[in-house]
């Protein structure tokens, strides 16, 4: 039972891989006209979902694995998009205005040179270690302190929500050196290669489905280890594994910088794929989008966060195309129902329908040894 | 105070000298001196309020005491300082606790929570290479057996019956290897005769693990107190420590488990 | 309840007992003055004399009015013979009695006063305030006449010193002259001056001091050292004072800002603290209580029209109905999705979420998304200066308010039967209903008080902020870290970290700026975390694995 389960699952993923990873791709390659070619701007949707399935599955090893709940995910996915943002707006070059190499909103707010920190970015290397450090410093720093004192549950989700809170007012103000409100956008060239070609946004799209499966196969083997099982019996009853002799804060730190580190790569293959990103990605409601999606999906299960991004994405680019005002009001009674009734999310509907039916039949079953009696 | 006890030489695990702890004004614990010697099982009884889970939080690093000293002495003659230890190192010593409420991890197999108990892999990056080795798995299997789970091997503990999940941790406190063994009210919510076997199980413990049971079941703690010593802890400290018949017929337990009133 | 829900009323017309604004002299006697002079009659100096006593804008109007031959006289009934008119923008009037002229200005003459009468008239109009019946007026003339440190003025003043009465103006009055005889008064006259404005804390002063200083700076003679010398003094004497009114200021602005953090924090408190149920959607029921208030007040202005005596209540029935609507979607939210999630904080927190969402775009959807207009009753606006501090009405009545709250909290939960059941309830919610609680009906009401609460915060919150669909949001986190520094469950513990938090964000901002003070009062709370896991109460619970 278990090794069959095993390999549909994996047949699943191996599908599913091939599809995005070669399939879509190569429908994109198509001419125009025919009937299964895939238009770029489609491709970039599903890119900018796959992202999001990303940041959804950091989500889920924090809170589903581990019982912790963080509403800043969106601040380390935001992060990760900035380090790689300062890079490719060094990438854009003189722009016609000022005709300075400074990043426009520099120009115009009368920087003399580039500021130190920014200096470094001009090299992809460089922001590419920082999508990986800067997410995971601050969730070093931040975890270190939250866990040491011994803070959980409802608290660990509230200050991570007032940690958000912090930086995106602090991304907001112009002097903080990152464009303010208006963030970063305007990009030209990644690695020297044009972002409005179709092919750039092609691999991107091909990087990110390369992102979600690694993080997946990454997600899984750990969960496979022993670490797997100490993680998810730290969500259960923490003080029992204190109490065996493990360094639950160690641990948790660990799972929390590793989360913070996969929500900033997702971050750092969003921005080029969207073209912008600013303060208004770190704002409250964006971190509990993604406890939205992993709800919806199914939390502490390897699909659920997956299918839930997607998921609820779709349903968003739907409604507010078609219905504008009842999106709020649509997601909000969506996200009750779920926590309400649907527990387990859409990855645990079958199961509850198996629950319900033997509830019924048992019902049954002892009504008719009734009347047999 | 008078001379330090020879630890190692007189036999003793465990001594917690002077020992206070106050939370916001109110003393949990005051001045409490106590000693377990090697393989002794030690039965600790008291009133509501005495202190008793303090006493056990103190011990394995939960709280902090405010004075005193706790030691363990180590079988290789070396006395640790537990006071400066966080719980898993502690843990890791050779002191394993028993909670009140059964505490299991619920959503794994019997299986896997003996596995996550056994004293293989504790450190981070360990657990993520740790493969599970012979001797680790007749560790579980005896274990299992210990406490008569093998034909639960792979349910979850979630679902196991109460009494199971008291046998369960108890197992899993085997499992760990400890040189001491703290039992928190092992018999709460245990049928009659599971409850006899759970004191025979922790008889046959003694002399191999040194163990301080908590209880409040009196027909428990006769049946386990047998050979060994009781202490009654009131308000904090020790009021008496002896054999089980010298303590019940002392004046003051007497008084403090019946009231004010000179008990008839 | 009831009688809760009246208190803040009670309050609130306690509150609004303030002075009645100054009336203008009845007039009949300057206008009768005002004729005389025009025609000549009785003394000029006894005339003008008399004319000084009046502080009436009249006189203003009407010197104004003869040097631009506004002036006429006209032929009348005995016994007088002549009547003086005044020349309105909206016609002539009749001096005397002020009612428009009957006859034709057309046979009336201009009248133009000698050259004298007017150098005397425009003195009397430049002092003229210095005799307004408003006290406000006399202190504020004053002011402006001893800063003009014109030597004209100084005896102006110092005749009219005596005549003072009330502490506050004749302060002025002193404060005035001193300052004038910085300028103009003898070497002995300023250094006494100097001496008083020092003792007497004269923040106006203070720059007036310096100068005179400067000026003797290298002025040799004792005489100028003394007063150089008292000068220093006086100078450190008025900065410490201003100092001290800072501290003061930053006191109050600490105190309000931690009353607003109270009120709305208060609520949360209750459902959050002690009931274990993180409600995300606490800023919306704040935004409902600010809404209520804006449309108790749209029908106010319907039925008695804007700015009417009938209007100016609008605010105080708004109280009771913002703390009732919000109470009752509470009980609804209560009902319908929490009791659900006792055992389940983490998905009562994400269902409250999704609540949260769905009220606000209703709002947005019912009132627009542009923030809506709550106009502030009259006995709300405006402030008074309380020892060099401005105090506003409004942030007053906030604090007084937050400690209304605070005891209507403290009474509900000590002094009543359902106080002792939710506390009952809170402590151990199974040994409750098992000793005959109805736990459905406590943690309903229970939910609800806090709700309106959090509806009564808005209801304030309408009175110094905006009011928009989602300024819940705004006071949303702040409000959670009130509860979490103060120890969950403990009422006094977020009133004491409310007002902390409220300090603390008030005497940095002066110095970090609003974004940067707020992010460290963030960090701040994080560290201290660190140092107090459990707030400033720890709630301790029994059960080992919490």
């Amino acid at each position: 039972m278990n090794f069959s389960k095993d390999r549909i699952e994996w047949i699943i993923v191996a599908l599913v891989s091939l599809v995005v990873l070669v399939l879509l791709p190569a429908l994109n390659l198509l001419s125009p006209g025919s009937a299964l070619h895939v238009s770029t701007f489609q491709l970039g949707v599903w890119g900018k979902y796959l992202c999001f399935a990303v940041l959804a599955m950091s989500l889920n090893l924090l809170w589903g694995y581990t019982g912790l709940l963080c509403l800043g995910q969106n601040l380390f996915f935001a992060l990760g998009g900035y380090a790689l943002g300062m890079y490719l707006m060094l990438m854009i070059g003189p722009d016609p205005v000022y005709n300075s190499p400074l990043p426009d909103f520099m120009d115009f707010l009368g920087y003399p040179e580039l500021p130190p920190h920014w200096k470094p970015f001009d090299s992809f290397a460089f922001a590419a270690l920082a999508v990986l450090w800067v997410p995971g410093l601050l969730a070093f720093i931040f975890g270190f302190l939250a866990f040491r004192a011994r803070i959980k549950g409802v608290y660990f989700a509230i200050l991570t929500q007032a940690l958000t809170y912090a930086a995106a007012l602090l991304f907001f103000r112009n002097d903080f050196t990152f464009g303010g409100n208006n963030g970063f956008t305007d990009f030209k060239t990644i690695l020297g290669a044009d972002l409005r070609e179709p092919a750039t946004l092609r691999w991107l799209f091909v990087a990110s489905g390369i992102l979600t499966l690694a993080t997946y196969c990454l997600i899984s083997w750990l969960l496979r280890t022993k670490f797997g099982k100490v993680q998810q019996a730290i969500r259960d009853s923490e003080n029992r594994v204190r109490f065996s002799g493990y360094s639950t804060t160690s641990f948790k730190l660990f799972i929390f910088t590793l989360s913070a580190v996969l929500a900033g790569m997702a971050g750092a293959l969003y921005v080029p794929q969207v073209g912008i990103i600013n303060p208004s990605e770190m704002v409250a409601a964006k971190g509990l989008d993604v406890v939205v999606w992993v709800a919806v999906g199914g939390r502490g299960s390897k699909f659920g966060p997956i299918i839930g991004a997607i998921a609820v994405n779709l349903l968003k680019s739907y409604t507010t195309r078609h219905f504008p005002e009842s999106w709020l009001i649509i997601s909000g009674g969506l996200f009750v129902f779920v926590v309400l009734f649907m527990p387990k999310g859409i990855v645990g509907l079958p199961g509850q329908f198996r629950g319900l039916k033997a509830k019924w039949d048992a019902r049954r079953a002892s009504r008719t040894a009734e009347a047999t009696a | 105070m008078s001379e330090p006890p020879l630890h190692r030489d007189t036999d003793l695990v465990l001594s917690v000298e002077d020992v206070s702890k106050s939370f916001d004004g109110f003393k949990a614990i005051s001045d409490l001196t106590f000693y377990l010697g090697e393989g002794e099982l030690r039965t600790i009884i008291g009133p509501n309020g005495a202190g008793k889970s303090t006493f056990m939080d103190l011990i394995t690093g939960r709280t902090r005491p405010d004075t005193g000293s706790l030691k363990l002495h180590l079988p290789d003659g070396h006395d640790v300082d537990l006071t400066k230890f966080p719980e898993y190192r502690i843990n890791r010593l050779g002191l394993a606790r028993k909670f009140q409420t059964p505490s299991v991890y619920t959503e794994h197999s019997v299986h896997d929570n003996l596995l996550l108990s056994l004293p293989r892999a504790r450190s981070l990056f360990s657990t993520v290479f740790y493969r599970q080795s012979t001797a680790d798995r007749e560790a579980i299997e005896e274990a299992l057996e210990t406490v008569r789970l093998q034909d639960h091997r792979d349910e979850i503990a979630g679902n196991l019956s109460h009494g199971q999940k008291q046998w369960l941790e108890i197992g899993m406190l085997l499992a760990q290897k400890p040189s001491v063994l703290l039992v928190d009210e092992p018999a709460a919510g245990m049928s009659d005769d599971e409850t006899h076997r759970t004191g025979e199980l922790l008889i046959s413990l003694a002399g191999r693990h040194s163990l301080i049971v908590i209880e409040h079941d009196m027909t428990f703690v006769r049946q386990i107190a047998r050979d060994g010593k009781v202490t009654v802890l009131h308000q904090g400290s020790v009021l008496c420590e002896g054999h089980f018949d010298e303590v019940q017929n002392n004046a003051k337990v007497r008084e403090v488990y019946l009231g004010r009133g000179k008990a008839a | 309840m009831r009688l809760l829900a009246i208190l803040p009323l009670l309050l609130a017309a306690l509150l609004a007992q303030e002075a009645p604004p100054a009336e203008a002299t009845d007039g009949r006697e300057v206008r009768e003055v005002l004729s005389d002079l025009v025609l000549g009659k009785g003394g000029e100096e006894a005339n003008l004399a008399r004319l000084g006593e009046f502080g009436d804008p009249l006189i203003e109007e009407v010197v104004a009015a003869w040097r631009i031959g506004g002036v006429l006289v006209a032929p009348g009934a005995p016994p007088d013979g002549e009547i003086v008119l005044l020349k309105r923008d909206g016609g002539v009037v009749e001096l005397l009695s002020g009612q428009p002229y009957a006859g034709s200005p057309g046979e009336a003459k201009v009248n133009r006063a000698g050259r004298s009468l007017r150098r005397k008239l425009s003195r009397i109009v430049d002092v003229l305030e210095l005799a307004s019946p408003d006290p406000g007026f006399r202190a504020d003339a004053a002011m402006k006449l001893g800063s003009g440190q014109n030597p004209d003025f100084l005896a102006e003043l110092q005749a009219r010193l005596p005549k003072q009465k009330q502490a506050g103006v004749r302060r002025a009055f002193e404060e005035a002259i001193n300052i004038s005889l910085l300028a103009n008064g003898t070497e002995m006259q300023k250094l006494a001056a100097v001496e008083w404005l020092g003792d007497h804390d004269s923040v106006a002063g203070r720059d007036f001091i310096r100068k005179l200083r400067d000026n003797l700076e290298d002025e040799a003679g004792d005489e100028a050292a003394m007063i150089r010398k008292a000068a220093d003094e006086a100078l450190d004497k008025i900065a410490s004072y201003e100092k001290a009114v800072e501290i003061k200021g930053t006191l109050f602005r600490g105190l309000s800002t931690g009353s607003v953090l109270l009120v709305v924090s208060y609520g949360l408190a209750i459902t959050f603290g002690l009931m274990g149920v993180i409600n995300m959607a606490h800023g919306e029921f704040i935004a409902i209580g600010a809404y209520t208030v804006y449309v108790v007040q749209n029908i106010f202005a319907a039925q008695f029209g804007a700015g009417s005596d009938g209007f100016e209540n609008y605010f105080l029935v708004s109280l009771p109905c913002a703390f009732l609507v919000a109470a009752l979607f509470g009980v609804l939210l209560e009902r319908g999705v929490i009791r659900f999630l006792y055992k389940r904080p983490l998905e009562s927190l994400l269902a409250t979420w999704g609540i949260s969402m769905i009220i606000q775009q209703l709002l947005r959807l019912q009132f627009g998304a542009a923030n809506v207009q709550v106009a502030s009753p009259e006995w709300l606006s405006g402030g008074f200066e309380f020892s060099g501090v401005s105090i506003t009405y409004n942030r007053l009545f906030l604090i007084v308010f937050a400690g209304v709250v605070i005891l209507m909290t403290w009474l509900l939960l000590r002094r009543t039967p359902l106080g002792l059941q939710i506390r009952a309830t809170m402590q151990n919610r199974a040994m409750a209903s098992s000793l005959g609680i109805a736990s459905n009906r406590v943690n309903m009401l229970t939910f609800g008080f806090g709700s309106g609460l959090a509806g009564l915060a808005g209801a304030f919150l309408s009175q110094i902020g905006n009011v928009g669909p989602s300024m819940g949001q705004a006071y949303i986190v702040d409000s959670f870290m009130v509860v979490v520094i103060g120890g969950v469950g403990n009422l006094l513990g977020a009133a004491l970290s409310s007002l902390g938090i409220g300090m603390v964000d008030q005497s940095l901002q002066p110095v970090l700026g609003p974004v940067m003070g707020k992010i460290c009062v963030l960090i701040a709370i994080i560290l201290f975390l660190q140092w107090r896991p459990g707030g400033l109460f720890p709630s301790r619970s029994r059960s080992l694995d919490d």
